[in-house]
């Protein structure tokens, strides 16, 4: 499958890459805490690279650590990047979230 | 080609954000080949996502990403906030770098983390006034210098004051 879309959720604790194609259907992913983005972004990508993807759109969630990590070793891996998008879920003012964590 | 993209768009947006070239969404031929599959509605499908790339959509996606999917039913993630077009021969950290620069620009990781725990009236009214005198600052330089010309006159008052011999002479009064 030469095109497809990889998703990466990057939260302050983990960051999970999963690797779709073009509507939506999970082929592989994997997930690692903070630092071991990298190696997490590797994972999933070297399943699909041996199954032939060239072309990837990139979907980032969440503000967080992983962002870099991710977007780096998807460009050090042969795919060749046909968009980053950046997939933050925004509320128009809907749900009340928790109260303020008391540091 | 995506250079020359990103800086029409920047253009484009600066000077006309409220544009919607709807009509311009479905009828551009697509820039990339489809792919070679398959059944019918995969095909749809795939004509769909593949016109997604042409110059003008890419442009509309950048400048009002909500207004240039309306149409699009079978795009996978309707909405996003910030997208970057990527050129192949691009370094990685001029990408990174130009990634980060939209996402800082479209405020997407400071909306975050504001809506990650409730904010109070109060604190909403904090956070909004030091919003505006962070935009006002960069706006106004003059108030800065008024406040300086302020205090300069307020200086030369005081040298007056200690030239105008206000203050009755030493030494007790004849009488």
């Amino acid at each position: 499958i030469p095109k497809g879309v990889i998703h990466a959720q990057a939260s302050f604790n983990n960051t999970i890459v999963t690797v779709t194609d073009v509507w939506g259907q999970v082929i592989s992913w994997s997930s690692g805490p903070l630092f071991a983005a990298q190696i997490a972004a590797g994972n999933a990508i070297r399943v699909v690279v041996d199954q032939g993807r060239q072309r990837a759109e990139v979907m980032i969630k969440c503000p967080g650590l992983g962002r870099d990590a991710t977007l780096r070793t998807i460009r050090r891996s042969s795919i060749l990047l046909s968009f980053i998008r950046d997939v933050a879920l925004m509320p128009h003012n809907g749900c009340r979230p928790h109260k303020k964590r008391c540091m | 080609m995506a250079f020359s993209l990103t800086s029409l768009s920047k253009s484009l947006s600066s000077l006309l954000p409220s544009q919607h070239s709807l009509p311009n969404l479905p009828q551009n031929p697509p820039n990339f080949a489809p792919p070679v599959s398959q059944s019918d509605p995969k095909s749809t499908s795939i004509r769909l996502s593949s016109c997604l790339t042409t110059p003008a959509e890419e442009t509309n996606a950048i400048t009002c990403p909500s207004f240039a999917y309306a149409n699009t039913l079978f795009f996978k993630s309707g909405h996003y906030n910030v997208q970057v077009v990527v050129a192949d021969n691009e370094p990685e950290d001029k990408l990174l770098g130009r990634f980060r620069r939209a996402v800082f620009k479209a405020g997407v990781i400071q909306e975050c983390k504001r809506r990650m725990f409730f904010e109070s009236s109060q604190e909403k009214k904090k956070r909004k006034v030091r919003e505006a005198s962070k935009r006002n600052r960069r706006r106004r330089p003059k108030p800065k210098d008024s406040a300086q010309s302020k205090e300069e006159t307020s200086k030369k008052d005081d040298d007056e004051e200690d030239g105008d011999n206000w203050e009755l002479p030493e030494g007790d009064l004849p009488y």
